[in-house]
C-alpha cells in the first residue's frame, strides 16, 4: 500500500500560457515533483483555494519534465484558471484511470476522431504514437470544429502531414473565406480517406455527440466493438474510485478509464448524456 | 458450538468506567429522540442498552464523517470503543472497507479510524418494523467482521469472540469467564431463532439479494416515476444508510481539500461542466441510486450494498418505502 495521502495535490509551477482558440487555452506546468503519466491518464489540475476539476494532459508523455494540459472555458473553474497568469502555482493530483494501451497498436493502423476541445487528449496521443511510428502502419487523424478559429494546435496538423505514416485532415461546420479544407461533420471526413479496417483500431475523443455520431459511423464501416477506443468525460472529483461521481454503469470512470472499448460501454445506459 | 465468554453485568459496568480513562466509548443508549449511539461518560453506562435494535445512526458515521479536511495530518485520538452496534451495521462496512482500503488508493483518515476502534457487535433480540437483513443474507447477530458480540443476559455480559483484536481485549478483562451454562446458551440460540423468524414472516416475498440487481435493472421508467413521485431530492436516504458513501472534494486555500458527503440524489451530482446531465430527471437520479447498490455495486464489490437496515424507509419525508417497490417489481 502507498502510504501517501491520496487527496494531496502536489504543486506545479505555470510557466507559460497558450492561447489555442477564443474559449481554448494551454497551460504550461513545471511539477514540484516527479510526475509521469501515459497517454490517456487524466490529472484532477487545481487552482488554489477555487477548485479542481479533471483534464487529461496535452503533452508528450515522453517529456517529463514539464506538462501541458488545454483546457476550454466552459465552467466556474477553468473561467478563472484562464485568468491566470504564469507564476502562479496550481495543484496536481494524479495520473489516474486507465489511458490508451498503444502497446497493442503495434502493427496497426490507427483512425483518430477528434472534436473540438477533444483534441487534447488526442495531441498527446499522436505524440505517443509518434514515438512508436515505427511499429506502426499509418496513423490516420479527423479532427473538426465549428469553425476554423474554433480549430486547435494550428502548427500540430502540418508537422503531421509532413511526418512519415501519418495523415492528417480538418473539416468545420461553418468555413470562412480563407479556408480551403473539407466542410461539414467530423464522420465526413471518414468518405475521404483510405483505412485497412481489418487491421486498423480507431480512437474517438470529443463533445458526447460527436462520440456518438462517429462510434456508430465507425460500427457501420466494419470497426470491432472491442477496438474502438472512447475516451468518456464525466464529473470526476476524486479521480480514486471513491467519491461516486463518474459511476456509469458498474464502472468508475476516473478508474476504470476515461479510456473504454465500446464494447465494454454498449450495454450502460445514457452513456452519450 | 460458539466459544462464549462472561461477566457479571454490574461487573462489566466497571471495566466499560476504567476503560473511559483510556478510551473514547460510543454506546446505544434509548431517550425520548429513540434509540441512538451516545458519547458514554460515567453517568450514562447505566442507560447503555443491548441486544434491542437499532441506533438511528449508520455506523458509518463513525468513519466518515460528514465534512473533513483531508489534507491535515490525521491527528491522534484516543482508541474508540463502539458498543451496541447491529449486525446489518457491521456488514455495511464491509463496503466501505472495499473501497477506502482499497490497496491502489487508501484513505489514511479512514484506515486510521478503522485500526484505532474496537466494534462490539449486539445481537438483535427482536426487529423494527422496516428491518429485513435476512432477505439479504444478513443474520441479526454478528457471526465476522465485528471484533466481539454482546449480549445482555440474566445478570451477565455474555460476548462471542469475532477478532483477534477482540479476543486480546476479552483476555485482558480482569473476572472474565468462560460460558459454561448451556442453559443460557441454549436461550441464545431461541433468541437467535426467534428474531429469524419474525425476520422472515415479516418479509415474506420479498426478494433476495441476488434477485434485487435483476428486478431494477428490468424495471420500466414507470415504476421510476411512479415511486419517486413524492421524493424532493433531500437526500435522506443517503445519508442514512450505512453503505452510501459519495462525496465531493472542495479546495480551501493553501492547496486543502475538504470532503464532505454528497449524494446521487442531489440534483447536480453528475453535472459535468458542459451542463450535461445524465441525471437531471428526478425519476434517473431516484433509480440511480436503485442501480448502484443491487445492479452497480455488486458487479463491483464483493460486499452487500444494502444490508436491510430499512433506516431509508424510516427517513424518507416522501413515505417512500423500498420494499413496496420491490413487491410490485416481483
Amino acid at each position: 500500500m502507498k502510504s501517501k495521502n491520496i487527496y494531496k495535490p502536489i504543486k506545479a509551477k505555470l510557466t507559460e500560457v497558450i492561447d489555442e482558440s477564443p474559449p481554448i487555452k494551454t497551460f504550461v506546468l513545471i511539477p514540484e515533483e516527479e510526475f509521469a503519466f501515459k497517454t490517456g491518464q487524466f490529472i484532477e489540475l487545481s487552482v488554489d483555494g477555487i477548485g479542481e476539476a479533471p483534464f487529461t494532459p496535452s503533452s508528450s508523455p515522453h517529456v517529463t519534465d514539464k506538462l501541458e494540459v488545454t483546457v476550454m472555458k466552459t465552467g466556474y473553474v477553468t473561467e478563472i484558471m484562464h485568468k491566470l497568469n504564469p507564476g502562479v502555482f496550481m495543484g496536481i493530483r494524479g495520473p489516474y484511470g486507465r489511458g490508451y494501451p498503444v502497446e497493442t497498436f503495434f502493427g496497426k493502423e490507427v483512425l483518430i476522431l477528434g472534436g473540438g476541445c477533444g483534441l487534447a487528449p488526442i495531441r498527446s496521443l499522436l505524440y505517443a504514437l509518434e514515438h512508436i511510428k515505427d511499429h506502426l502502419e499509418k496513423v490516420i487523424l479527423c479532427y473538426g470544429s465549428k469553425t476554423p478559429t474554433d480549430c486547435v494546435y494550428k502548427p500540430l496538423f502540418n508537422r503531421l502531414n509532413n511526418t512519415d505514416k501519418f495523415e492528417a485532415y480538418r473539416t468545420v461546420d461553418k468555413p470562412d473565406e480563407e479556408w480551403s479544407e473539407s466542410v461539414g461533420v467530423v464522420t465526413s471526413l471518414l468518405n475521404k480517406i483510405k483505412v485497412n479496417i481489418a487491421n486498423s483500431v480507431a480512437v474517438v475523443c470529443g463533445p458526447p455527440i460527436m462520440m456518438k455520431f462517429g462510434t456508430i459511423r465507425l460500427l457501420e464501416m466494419g470497426y470491432k466493438e472491442d477496438l474502438i477506443y472512447l475516451s468518456m468525460e464525466k464529473n470526476m472529483s476524486c479521480g480514486l474510485g471513491k467519491c461516486g461521481h463518474c459511476m456509469m454503469g458498474e464502472y468508475f470512470v476516473c478508474k476504470d478509464g476515461p479510456v473504454f472499448t465500446y464494447n465494454e460501454l454498449k450495454n450502460t445506459p445514457d452513456i452519450w448524456k | 458450538m460458539q466459544q462464549y465468554k462472561c461477566i457479571k453485568k454490574e461487573e462489566w459496568d466497571k471495566v466499560l468506567e476504567q476503560l473511559l480513562v483510556s478510551h473514547t466509548i460510543f454506546a446505544s443508549t434509548d431517550s425520548e429522540f429513540g434509540i441512538d449511539y451516545e458519547l458514554v461518560t460515567p453517568a450514562v453506562i447505566s442507560r447503555i442498552i443491548y441486544n434491542k435494535p437499532k441506533p438511528a445512526t449508520p455506523l458509518k458515521s463513525f468513519y466518515l464523517p460528514v465534512r473533513e479536511n483531508v489534507t491535515s495530518e490525521a491527528g491522534g485520538a484516543k482508541p474508540r470503543i463502539i458498543l451496541g452496534i447491529p449486525n446489518c451495521d457491521v456488514e455495511g462496512l464491509s463496503l466501505l472497507d472495499e473501497i477506502y482500503l482499497d490497496k491502489e488508493f487508501y484513505d489514511v483518515y479512514y484506515k486510521k479510524r478503522r485500526d484505532e476502534t474496537l466494534m462490539i457487535s449486539s445481537d438483535c433480540f427482536g426487529i423494527q418494523e422496516h428491518c429485513h437483513c435476512l432477505s439479504y443474507g444478513i443474520k441479526p447477530f454478528s457471526t465476522g467482521n465485528a471484533d466481539l458480540a454482546v449480549i445482555k443476559l440474566e445478570g451477565m455480559m455474555i460476548f462471542r469472540i469475532l477478532s483477534g483484536k477482540g479476543e486480546d481485549f476479552i483476555s485482558k478483562i480482569q473476572g472474565i469467564l468462560p460460558l459454561t451454562d448451556k442453559e443460557l446458551i441454549n436461550i441464545i440460540d431461541k433468541e437467535h431463532n426467534s428474531t429469524e423468524a419474525l425476520l422472515k414472516e415479516k418479509n415474506k416475498g420479498l426478494p433476495d439479494y441476488k434477485k434485487t440487481g435483476t428486478l431494477v435493472t428490468e424495471a420500466k421508467k414507470e415504476i421510476w416515476e411512479k415511486y419517486s413521485a413524492t421524493c424532493v431530492s433531500c437526500g435522506a436516504c443517503t445519508t442514512i444508510c450505512p453503505t452510501c458513501t459519495c462525496f465531493l472534494l472542495i479546495d480551501k486555500p493553501g492547496f486543502e481539500k475538504v470532503k464532505q458527503l454528497d449524494a446521487c440524489q442531489y440534483p447536480g451530482f453528475e453535472r459535468v461542466a458542459g451542463g450535461e446531465d445524465a441525471l437531471f430527471e428526478l425519476h434517473t437520479r431516484f433509480r440511480n441510486r436503485y442501480m448502484c447498490k443491487y445492479a452497480w455495486k455488486p458487479e463491483k464489490f464483493s460486499s452487500i450494498a444494502c444490508t436491510g437496515c430499512g433506516r431509508c424507509i424510516e427517513a424518507c419525508i416522501g413515505k417512500i418505502n423500498k420494499n413496496e417497490l420491490f413487491m410490485e417489481l416481483i
